[in-house]
């Protein structure tokens, strides 16, 4: 058994789960304070990664400037999201709510489809590219220093949320609005700050995706399979996002690894329906308690 | 309430009013057109292909009405209609395009759509098709009697490169990989690919299959860089994610390794897009590019056309490729019609099987003979990034 | 209330066609199918063919998700499954009345292991199971070069009764009609009968659905069971219909128009389901016609169509379930409701 060659593919996929745990968290965020599961995440991504793009490359402005110019792009989208679709869904049957997230994401990769074309394009080079070699194990620089990002955004989201005044009333909110509104906070205004965040952590992830590759309209297609992450770790748990992403992205990889790029397309499925069999809820998520 | 009412009211008018516009854009038509139709993928994943593809198919038409009045004095109508790379899609405005105008001559979008329809064209009889697909099924006349394709199949393509690399390999058996698409595209050469590989003797040390439109492919790069290849054959691609396995590759170590690939991954852009990485980028194209325009007189005129319509300095080989099939059309309907024969499924097919030593001017850099309804030839080109273009590597090369 | 309209028996009350009126109009509708082909040309011919294989399929999906709760979004690969399973059929020779029934039922077992998860599973999770298994089984269509020809595909040969051969258009189309219309009223009885009911009871509340009796697993199956059997049908439609069948005809993109579909013609009636298929066909079409249009100003407006088609499907539905959440139907009640006591104000 060639140990070198499990090595590297064992660190090439953790280090790409840093980046599925990223995409999860703008999931996980998005169900803990609203309860909805946003199947548009994809295209929030491709509307950041878009976003810099046209800042950068195609109105020339520093990378400085650009990638806070397209996040607060996306944050306006966001809003505009959480005003316009889901705040009159409020209260709906799961079904119109997951429906509604669907026909947003039509309407969000038609729009950028139909604004930018659905050919390639080459992002400028964000993450520095020098590989790092560990004897005969090559890490690709693009890989280790997404990781390292992706870990530097969910690193400050949670301190962020563990110790800020709108982040402590944000998970309040989340918890348990009724009490949060007696106590004097305002929920909407956390709902709307939900989606503000869940969609600038989707444009960084989508931002980290395109510059490894290259930009195209598939970018979003990363988003389905971070659904094994969510299911795996548990639609609310934060702690369950990173460690399930870890988890995915190594399995992912080691299997590619040793059954060819394929793999990619049952790995990630086929955890998603082992888990619901056996532990619906996830690794860390919270039961649902349904009372009559 | 009645806000709502009249929304939904009034959507429903604009929604019953814009259906008007389909009589009313084939009312504008003329009456003895030949109407070549196509359903090119102008959006979709190969929409750089697809948009170019279309402007060359519908810029040859105008250009051959303007300069010769047609094909016998009829105008050549081109109606083409996006297919978004989706076979579905292909297939309604396939339908959609026989049902209006009864084409005798249509253009697919893809190994699918080709495939899917073959069946469908036989049984109509009334038109020859081609699409981009260079599929080794479809250059069977007697499988698909009504498609040819303008160029030499995907298997031959390879053929073509197994073979340089076996006549350069002078000392042992070079380490060969093949990187090839999970798509019909991509799959369609790997077996006769592989036994070609064995035939010759050459060692294939690694197969690596991507997902389509699949975006982190560091684990296949990891694959491949440990199979330690001399040459790896990319095909079932345009774009990505070649420029990044290249990269990957080049930034592990492997600067010796050589990079090739077919047809669709030859254009200028692609291995512009590659940068300094894109350096030694070597492939099978069947046609000239658009700075070789010496001795070829019609890439002269495409350039010029281009130029003066949509003030295009270089023409791309999607754009060329739409110019060299509106020829053949062309040539097909000319030939039916000028034995007064009706255009027809057999008459074309005989028509286009009568097409033996034609010169295109030059795209094409032998005498095209269309019997086995292909073209059976190409050069093997190498791009230098210094000059960003392709410069031959070979010579014309018959590949049946 | 209608006047005139007694209901003197429970059997009367039940009837599918209660009036003579709603028997009238069934009739002309009948009869407005038959004559359709001659009467609308080639073009309109296919497009009523695609509406009514997704009049079947929609149907289906229906009964999962609409009457008995269970949000599915796999119904494309349960298509794809009675397709392929119906070209193994009749590539061996079997004749259409058997292939389609087999089809149905080779979905109906693959529907109900899908839905085995419903045991532990509700709401959002069995959604994404559904999804999982979508993109599972649209794997082993890829894969699978043996049974389902792989990406490559499959050539079904044309259907046929007797001696004629039913390759084309105009001839599948009766033969889809005559299912579509079948199915549907099939599914209109389905809901007069306990097992309908038992289905409703699920969606509303299942867990007293159990306290009244009502074996929840078993009728959580047997809705994806049934539900799936109308989805291998109209694949198995589908197939004889477009004669060259790849695995990208059953994508997650068909499982989410069937969604729309309902949701859009109404959830939980069988109305809304014909007018949400044929809706959701024919808006594109219109659509196509209306870019024609404006490309007579704006040269490169076809390019967009994909794109717009796309934006205009998201958009509809997010309308539809913002301002008419029961959809179609409603529309329609509404428009009815006017006229009952018209010229008098309701």
């Amino acid at each position: 058994m060639d140990w070198n060659a499990f090595a590297e593919f064992s660190l090439i996929g953790l280090l790409s789960g840093g980046l599925l745990a990223l995409v999860a968290l703008g999931f996980v965020l998005i169900y803990k304070g609203t309860r909805v599961v946003n199947f548009a995440m994809g295209e929030f991504m491709m509307l950041g990664a878009y976003g810099v793009y046209t800042a950068h490359v195609m109105w020339g402005l520093p990378l400085v400037l650009a990638i806070p110019i397209a996040l607060a792009g996306v944050a306006g989208a966001a809003l505009l999201v959480e005003r316009f679709v889901l705040r009159p869904l409020a209260g709906q049957p799961v079904i119109s709510v997951l429906m509604a997230t669907i026909g947003l994401g039509a309407v969000m990769h038609g729009g950028i489809d139909a604004v930018w074309g659905g050919q390639n394009l080459e992002m400028p080079q964000i993450l520095p590219r020098k590989p790092l070699m560990l004897g005969d194990i090559m890490i690709p620089g693009t890989a280790l220093w997404s990781f390292v990002l992706a870990l530097a955004v969910i690193a400050a989201l949670t301190l962020y949320f563990r110790y800020s005044r709108t982040g402590v009333a944000m998970r309040a909110a989340a918890s348990d609005p009724i009490t949060a509104y007696a106590l004097g906070i305002d929920v909407r205004r956390t709902q709307q700050l939900t989606w503000v965040f869940a969609g600038c952590v989707g444009a960084v992830a989508g931002v980290i995706v395109a510059s490894m590759s290259s930009l195209s309209p598939a970018i979003g297609g990363v988003a389905l399979g971070v659904l094994a992450v969510i299911i795996l770790g548990g639609l609310d748990s934060i702690a369950g996002a990173i460690i399930a992403g870890l988890i995915i992205g190594w399995l992912e990889s080691v299997c590619v690894g040793y059954f060819g790029g394929k793999a990619r397309d049952v790995v990630p499925y086929a955890v998603v329906l082992a888990i619901l069999m056996l532990r619906p809820y996830g690794l860390l998520g919270s039961r649902d308690i349904e009372r009559l | 309430m009645t806000r709502r009412r009249s929304i939904v009211q009034s959507a429903a008018g604009l929604a019953g009013l814009s259906a008007l516009g389909v009589p009313l854009a084939t009312a504008l038509a003329q009456e003895g057109d030949l109407v070549i139709g196509a359903a090119p993928p102008i959006t979709g994943v190969f929409a750089f292909a697809g948009v170019s593809l279309d402007q060359g198919l519908g810029d040859y038409c105008s250009w051959r009405n303007e300069s010769k009045g047609g094909v016998m004095g009829r105008r050549l109508r081109y109606v083409s209609e996006d297919s978004g790379y989706k076979m579905d899609q292909a297939m309604a405005v396939f339908k959609k395009l026989m049902a209006a105008h009864k084409p005798p001559a249509f253009y697919g979008d893809s190994t699918a759509w080709a495939k899917a329809a073959a069946a469908e064209v036989s049984q109509l009889g009334s038109t020859i098709t081609c699409s981009p697909s260079y599929s080794s099924d479809l250059a069977d006349p007697a499988k698909a009697p009504y498609y040819f394709m303008a160029g030499p199949t995907y298997a031959a393509m390879i053929q073509i490169l197994l073979e340089y690399i076996n006549r350069i390999s002078k000392a042992g058996k070079p380490n060969i990989a093949i990187v090839y698409s999970d798509t019909e595209f991509g799959r369609d050469p790997i077996p006769a690919a592989k036994a070609h590989l064995a035939k010759l003797g050459l060692n294939l040390v690694q197969e690596i299959v991507t997902k389509p439109g699949s975006v982190d492919v560091s684990a296949e790069v990891a694959k491949l860089r440990r199979a330690k290849p001399d040459y790896v054959i990319f095909h079932g691609y345009v774009l990505a994610p070649i420029p990044e396995f290249i990269r990957q590759m080049r930034e592990a170590g492997m600067g010796a390794t050589t990079f090739m690939g077919t047809i669709w991954s030859m254009d200028k852009s692609t291995a512009d897009a590659m940068g300094a990485t894109g350096d030694g980028w070597m492939g099978v194209m069947p046609y000239r590019y658009s700075h070789d325009h010496k001795d070829a007189p019609m890439m002269g005129v495409m350039r010029d056309y281009a130029q003066k319509k949509r003030q295009i300095a270089y023409v791309n080989t999607f754009y060329t490729h739409g110019w060299l099939v509106g020829m053949i059309f062309s040539e097909v309907l000319e030939r039916t019609l000028k034995a007064r024969k009706p255009l027809n499924g057999p008459n074309m097919k005989a028509a286009l099987e009568s097409i033996t030593d034609w010169d295109t001017g030059g795209i094409c850099g032998l005498l095209v003979s269309l019997k086995g309804h292909q073209i059976p030839s190409g050069r093997i080109y190498r791009y230098d990034a210094a000059s960003k273009l392709f410069e031959p590597a070979s010579g014309w090369i018959r590949t049946a | 209330m209608r006047i005139g309209d007694f209901r003197a028996s429970y059997r009367h009350d039940e009837a599918l066609f209660a009036t003579p009126v709603q028997r009238l109009w069934f009739a002309l509708f009948v009869l407005g199918l038959l004559l359709f082909p001659w009467l609308g040309g080639s073009y309109l011919t296919y497009l009523a063919c695609l509406t009514g294989i997704h009049v079947v399929a929609a149907t289906g999906l229906n009964i999962i998700t609409g009457y008995a709760g269970l949000i599915s979004l796999g119904h494309a690969a349960f298509m794809g499954v009675g397709c392929y399973m119906m070209a193994a059929l009749a590539s061996l020779g079997v004749p259409f009345w058997l292939a389609l029934p087999a089809a149905g039922a080779a979905s109906a077992a693959v529907g109900v292991f899908v839905g085995l998860p419903s045991l532990r599973i509700k709401g959002l999770y069995l959604a994404v199971a559904t999804l999982a298994a979508q993109f599972l089984l649209g794997f082993v269509f890829r894969e699978w070069d043996a049974g389902t020809g792989g990406v490559r595909g499959v050539n079904v040969p044309a259907a046929s009764l007797g001696g004629i051969v039913l390759s084309d258009d105009a001839r599948i189309y009766y033969l889809i009609m005559a299912c579509a219309v079948a199915l549907a009223l099939a599914a209109r009885n389905l809901f007069r009968t306990r097992i309908g009911r038992a289905f409703i009871a699920i969606r509303d509340k299942d867990i007293s659905a159990e306290v009244l009796g009502i074996d929840l697993f078993r009728t959580k199956l047997l809705a994806f069971a049934i539900g799936s059997f109308y989805a291998g049908v109209a694949g198995a439609l589908m197939g004889y219909f477009f004669r060259a069948i790849t695995p990208e005809h059953f994508g997650l993109a068909l499982s989410i128009f069937y969604l729309a579909a309902i949701i859009v013609g109404g959830l939980g009636t069988l109305l809304g389901t014909v007018l949400g298929a044929a809706f959701m066909t024919l808006v594109p079409e219109a659509l196509r016609g209306g870019v024609a249009l404006l490309s007579a100003w704006w040269p490169n407006a076809m390019a967009l169509l994909s794109p717009v088609r796309e934006m205009v499907f998201g958009a509809l539905i997010i309308a539809f379930l913002v301002y008419e959440p029961h959809g179609l139907v409603e529309a329609w009640r509404r428009v009815r409701r006017f006229f009952h006591l018209w010229p008098f104000k309701t």
